[in-house]
């Protein structure tokens, strides 16, 4: 189909998924700049929300479209910690949401507790099928990211991640924005998880742990926080890094350590940083050249 | 370029109308298995496993002839990545069967892969029941958890004959499905539950846990876990003065167990699938060739890995083509003595096999006696 | 009697706790970062100390060699990898530890072997009747260790000149510099103690579990965390009260509640309610 094998299909989708749950998470990280450290659980509550709702019956529509509004709205919730505490206060109090997400799921019996949930309907689109809508999200995703970031409300964003007390000075509702931001990304890693569910097909509360909260952080850092095309590259690339590097086994996980610490350590600006910095310097050394 | 391409998978098309496909100089067998992560160690025991089979297999001359390949991929025991390395086995190495090496969540996920793609794939420990379910073309080589959770209740039950039991369960499938198997049966041996306590993969300290036990007074403590959880967990019972049978599982089976839990180890029991004291030959070889080979004792992540492999070699060398139907056929027909016992296939594809009852005697994991009642045994068909 | 046993195993396993996260609080007072690498220490702790008592026989040996070590390494980590990026946004640090944290176990995974390491003739495994209450000599050995030590570490900062000076400095860093106090210094040491206190954890850990694995710092790396949180960042007496009420509320909660939510589930909804309610920590100050 379309000249891809099976594999690099399965690739490709898996890269889309993770492309979206990344700016997912890049809209509340990046742009409104409140760091999270349990965005999985989001991505979770969406793979549980549409799991459900499809098992019960309701085409894949319904159960995306529930992903959604299950995952905003717990969202919301979450967001409104985000008035009460602030920087690392924050960062460990949506860490302690992302615990509470598994112990609450592990528990529960209807949604598999740790058993998990199987036998998840597929797409019904093929896999081929299932790849196009992927990444049909994905664009979609992409220009609502693009245009958010240019939008008043791109700017308030950021001008909240620079420092918040003079965005509240300046006479910003800065908790209606946060909790817009917060709104907007969990809902988006709603809809991320639930096509992870229907992709993968099974689905435990394992999947949607700490590391996954990290994992997807790290997307968003060596990207480039805020950077919309930075978090896309990364995103791709590190969601089939492990694929990749099979053939240095062992040492794989040892490599994606020293990879996030090296980037943190030498380019905190993360790979949006390393290239602004390249066609920067360009611009300084050829005479006449416009600036980056 | 396209066209050549069509061209060629036409004639491949037309060829096996013609010709059943014969067996290329080397037959590959996949494989997905955590090397890295929280699993590796129980991913490596797998892989030495499964090699130690292929290695014996080709010395006798391989699947008529041709010689096999084992092609692994590590999925660090995750569902994420299970289900691309399922694709790539089946895409791009073109496997005709498949072998699991990893935990159930992996397992899970891949297992509806090779399902849909009909190609036969055999979970070699790997014990969330709805792995089978995936389909005809799934199998499993190790017990089903309510399968040994039944003869757990047996053997405390009935051999032991001890009625009053604390259950402490591993919050995760193994231990849940362990822990459900032995209620469903407890009442049939006259068991009194007193007391259950949950504890998660990751606990090391059971303080609170052990001094509840102590004031429940049990005659005999039914635990599910693994050898790095039951380490501890035995040791720090048999400290706290508690002096009862502690029964576990497969989970507790390997050399680690004894080396962690030390003289507490002492008189364990566990329902497992490697009888150390076989007299089979096939078990004795494997047991020494391990040993040999990796460099530390055998244990069942290990028999089972090798017997998934066995099990594959053997239905390949019945079937005597690549073709899938007939290999899936031939793993349904298996009825073969393992490492880990005779067995064959119910018709979801689950295994029928005796549990071994093995105890730790003198620092050393030995046969304590054999459960073979057919019945309690029956694996589930649905 | 069973409360007041569920209570020792609470301050047990509390005083873990405390040993762990008083480094990490005072890593957060002098630098505002969150050291999550400091886990990956107290596990090369546990391991060091094994290795050593099964060469010599020795578990104080194993015990002083395990600390001095960490200890070490520890300034070694904030020299080459905080330093340099202690003017960017807290995050930065924060994820930088996060893959240091990731490498190490792995590290450890490659070099001592991913089945984990136990003493060959654990030490200090009878057990002892105080007060009626039976413990193990390690249990009793955690708390007894953990009350000298964090005993120590109060006389030291505050009857020494040194100490008082890096009490001073943890406190209000800027305060300090200003004062002419030598702020590096003062980092190097603080690295130092923290780092080598997590050791004694690892060391200790070890002892009650006699085994002792790449993956043991990661409840650790987490539960620390929320534990500073709770103390109120920085704050090394509210961290000691934090981990001594969480190790409590766990040992309860594991028996009580464990039907109802796992270990980790507990310590976080504990730490949510508080935040909720007081958002400086339990025993921060507004």
């Amino acid at each position: 189909m379309l000249g891809l094998s099976g594999y690099e299909i399965s690739l490709i989708t898996s890269m889309g998924i993770a492309v979206i749950f990344a700016l997912s998470l890049n809209l509340i990280t990046g742009f409104c700049g409140q760091i999270s450290l349990g965005h999985a659980a989001f991505y979770g509550i969406g793979a549980y929300s549409s799991a459900m709702l499809t098992k019960a019956g309701m085409p894949l529509a319904m159960g995306m479209i529930g992903a959604v509004v299950l995952a905003g709205a717990i969202g919301i919730v979450v967001g409104f910690a985000s008035l009460r505490v602030r920087h690392d206060f924050l960062a460990i109090t949506t860490m302690g949401v992302g615990f509470l997400f598994l112990g609450v799921m592990r528990q529960w019996d209807f949604v598999g507790g740790e058993m998990g949930v199987s036998g998840i309907p597929g797409s019904g689109l093929g896999k081929p099928g299932f790849m196009i809508l992927v990444l049909g999200l994905v664009v979609v995703t992409v220009l609502f990211s693009l245009h958010l970031k240019r939008s008043w409300m791109g700017f308030s964003f950021d001008a909240i991640a620079d420092d918040e007390d003079t965005a509240r000075v300046i006479g910003l509702d800065v908790s209606r924005y946060k909790l817009a931001a917060f709104a907007m990304g969990t809902a988006l890693a709603g809809l991320a998880g639930a096509l992870y569910a229907h992709n993968v097909r099974f689905i435990d509360p394992e999947s949607f742990g700490f590391v996954e909260s990290i994992t997807v952080l790290a997307m968003v850092v060596i990207g480039g926080i805020g950077s919309v095309f930075g978090v896309i590259f990364a995103a791709a690339v590190l969601s089939v890094l492990p694929l990749w590097i099979q053939f240095i086994d062992e040492y794989k996980l040892l490599l994606y350590g020293g990879l996030l610490f090296a980037m943190m350590r030498f380019s905190p600006g993360g790979l949006a940083g390393i290239a602004q910095k390249l066609s920067s310097r360009k611009a300084v050394k050829v005479p006449g050249g416009g600036s980056a | 370029m396209i066209i050549t391409k069509k061209m060629v998978a036409a004639l491949a098309i037309t060829g096996s109308l013609i010709f059943a496909p014969a067996l290329a100089d080397t037959v590959k067998i996949g494989m997905n298995v955590p090397l890295t992560g929280f699993a590796a160690a129980d991913g490596k025991s797998a892989l030495l496993g499964a090699e130690l089979a292929m290695e014996q297999a080709n010395a006798e001359g391989g699947i008529n002839g041709s010689k096999i390949e084992l092609v692994r991929y590590d999925d660090q025991a995750s569902p994420k990545q299970s289900v691309p390395i399922a694709n790539k086995l089946i895409g791009q190495d073109e496997v005709n069967i498949a072998i699991s090496g990893s935990y159930s969540g992996a397992t899970r996920a891949a297992a509806g892969v090779f399902q849909s793609e009909g190609v036969p794939y055999i979970s070699a420990f790997a014990v969330h029941p709805d792995i089978t379910k995936s389909g005809d073309y799934v199998f499993r080589t190790s017990f089903v958890g309510e399968v040994q959770g039944r003869a757990g209740a047996k053997l405390i039950g009935d051999t032991l004959g001890k009625k009053k039991v604390v259950v402490i369960t591993l919050k995760n499938d193994f231990g849940q499905s362990l822990a459900a198997g032995f209620k469903s049966k407890a009442a049939d041996f006259g068991i009194d539950i007193l007391n259950e306590y949950e504890y998660s993969i990751k606990d090391r300290q059971f303080g609170p846990i052990v001094t509840k036990v102590k004031s429940d007074d049990p005659d005999a403590i039914y635990a599910s876990g693994y050898f790095f959880t039951a380490g501890p967990l035995v040791s720090q019972l048999r400290a706290a003065g508690i002096e009862v049978p502690v029964i576990g599982q497969e989970g507790y089976d390997s050399e680690k167990f004894i080396e962690i839990a030390g003289p507490s180890s002492e008189g364990i029991l566990i329902t497992t699938s490697l009888d150390r004291d076989s007299s089979v030959a096939v078990t004795k070889d494997f047991i020494t060739a391990f040993e040999a080979k990796a460099g530390y004792k055998a244990d069942m992540v290990a028999a089972s890995g090798h017997t998934a492999i066995k099990v594959a070699v053997e239905a390949m060398r019945k079937a005597g083509t690549t073709d899938r139907q007939a290999i899936r056929d031939a793993i349904a027909a298996t009825s073969l003595v393992t490492s880990t016992g005779e067995i064959s296939f119910n018709g979801l594809g689950e295994v029928k096999k005796d549990v071994q009852v093995q105890v730790v005697k003198d620092g050393a994991w030995h046969h304590y006696t054999v459960i073979n009642d057919k019945e309690l045994l029956a694996p589930p068909v649905e | 009697m069973l409360y007041v046993e569920l209570l020792a195993q609470g301050l047990v396993q509390g005083s873990i706790y405390a040993l762990v996260a008083v480094g990490l609080t005072l890593v957060y007072g002098l630098l505002r970062i969150l050291h999550v690498a400091h886990a990956g220490l107290f596990t090369l702790g546990g391991y060091i100390g094994v290795l050593v008592t099964n060469a010599t026989g020795s578990l104080f040996l194993a015990l002083i060699v395990s600390m001095m070590v960490v200890g070490v390494l520890g300034m070694a980590i904030y020299r080459l990898c905080y330093q340099p990026i202690l003017d960017k946004p807290p995050y930065v640090a924060l994820i930088a530890s996060i893959g240091l944290f990731i490498a190490m176990e792995e590290i450890y995974r490659i070099v001592f072997g991913p089945y984990g390491i136990s003493y060959q003739n654990p030490p200090l495994q009878s057990s002892v009747e105080i007060l009626g209450l039976s413990l193990r000599m390690g249990e009793v050995a955690v708390g007894g260790g953990t009350l000298v030590l964090i005993g120590a570490l109060a006389l030291f900062s505050t009857k020494t000149r040194f100490g008082t000076v890096w009490r001073a400095t943890v406190t209000d860093p800027d305060m300090a510099e200003s004062f002419g106090v030598d702020i590096i210094k003062v980092r190097y040491l603080n690295f130092f103690i923290g780092s080598a206190l997590a050791a004694v954890a690892g060391v200790m850990v070890a002892l009650l579990n006699n085994l002792v694995e790449p993956t043991m710092g990661s409840v650790p790396s987490y539960k620390a965390l929320a534990i500073i949180v709770l103390g109120g960042l920085g704050d090394v007496r509210g961290t000691l009260l934090a981990a001594l009420a969480l190790g409590v509320i766990e040992a309860f909660g594991t028996i009580y509640l464990g039907n109802y939510l796992d270990r980790d589930a507990i310590a976080f909804a504990f730490l949510i309610l508080v935040l909720m309610v007081r958002p400086q920590g339990l025993f921060g100050r507004a």
